[in-house]
């Protein structure tokens, strides 16, 4: 029991803490074509656990946009908020999803340029890249360097 | 701020309540038989008239939660319930409303399917029994308060509001416990009738018409 108690009471008694936990990206088909932890703090997952649960959020995503209760379009969750973390989601023009989880108290305008700078880096980095193919997983040293540069 | 709607679920999956306040996209009537009788008068397509002369009137207690009813406390007579309870009454239309283009037990089990959905991938992401709390897109925000027994209270409101998990314990503390579990009419767990009845509408209704938050 205290053991098991032990890193969730640290994890909520600092609710100011910060932290970027993960970044996926999910192509228009709801594949992870790209997976990175950055912190300590969410459970550690096989990489066919986060396939799976990358599926769900791209199928959730679509959902999310029909339910709307005023007329007018709405976009699918934006946001999605546990206790002690967040997932934010950044859905592109072309359908490609870039995902982070983070803390609950990073602040929302923090994430989004984060996410626009993530985007960016992707387009530079990785379709630029004569050597990648679109939809395709994203094995690619510069873009890691760069997220690395960018969320440390 | 702006409250739209509020459903609320049983431990079968099945929406046994169905209120909205702002609503102005609604969606279609629900099919026979898609709902359970009395969830909410406003979603479902209402009954052909010949049926009323087949409901015995008082051939069994249960008469009073027919889904021509959807009242506990009542009377069996249809035409005297109309004048009897306003508040239980479809609301009129007004211009403007437009429509999802989905049956409402199709949007019910949307609804459970996304917020069953998250809440599993919260769990497994977080590694601990952590709680789904709400999600937000550029046009709403839903919010989701479990209790043990596990009843799912769900709310959708103007994505600019806050946290609205402590209003939907408050719907379980004060209406649901009073008029719902501690009334002996309505039989929880049944799997063929929903919650809902005159009092607790009416008091779900007074509780968020008169919070901080309701325009």
């Amino acid at each position: 029991m205290t053991t098991n108690s032990a890193t969730p009471v640290l994890k909520l008694s600092s609710t100011s803490f910060m932290a970027i936990f993960g970044l996926w990206v999910i192509n228009k088909a709801g594949g992870l074509v790209y997976q990175r932890n950055f912190a300590d703090g969410l459970a550690q997952l096989t990489a066919n656990e986060y396939l799976v649960l990358a599926g769900t959020l791209h199928g959730i995503h679509a959902i999310t946009s029909r339910l709307s209760p005023i007329p007018g379009q709405s976009s699918g969750a934006q946001v999605i908020e546990g206790e002690t973390f967040k997932i934010n989601v950044l859905l592109t023009l072309t359908g490609t999803k870039f995902v982070l989880l983070t803390s609950p108290a990073e602040p929302a305008s923090t994430i989004d340029t984060l996410l626009q700078k993530i985007y960016s880096t992707y387009a530079e980095k990785v379709m630029q890249n004569p050597f990648h193919t679109p939809e395709m997983p994203i094995r690619s040293e510069a873009f890691d360097v760069s997220l690395g540069g960018l969320i440390g | 701020m702006t409250i739209y709607s509020l459903y609320i679920y049983d431990r079968h999956c099945t929406c046994v309540y169905y209120q909205d306040w702002h609503r102005t996209r609604r969606p279609k009537p629900a099919v026979e038989g898609g709902i359970l009788p009395a969830v909410s008068q406003a979603v479902v397509a209402p009954p052909p008239e010949s049926n009323n002369s087949t409901l015995a009137p008082y051939s069994s207690p249960r008469n009073t939660l027919t889904s021509a009813s959807g009242v506990v406390v009542a009377v069996s007579e249809i035409n005297a319930q109309s004048t009897a309870s306003p508040l239980l009454q479809a609301p009129p239309s007004p211009i403007g409303v437009t429509s999802t283009g989905l049956a409402f037990d199709e949007e019910v089990k949307l609804v459970y399917g996304v917020v069953l959905s998250l809440r599993n991938m919260i769990k497994k992401l977080s590694g601990r029994d952590e709680q789904f709390v709400n999600y937000r897109t550029s046009a709403y925000k839903l919010h989701l308060f479990e209790t043990l027994s596990g009843y799912k209270f769900v709310m959708l409101s103007d994505p600019g509001t806050e946290s609205l998990r402590f209003v939907l314990r408050q719907i379980y503390v004060g209406p649901f416990l009073e008029y719902v579990v501690r009334n002996p009419l309505i039989t929880m767990d049944s799997k063929e009738y929903g919650i809902d009845n005159e009092y607790f509408r009416a008091s779900v209704d007074r509780m968020i018409r008169g919070s901080s938050f309701f325009p």
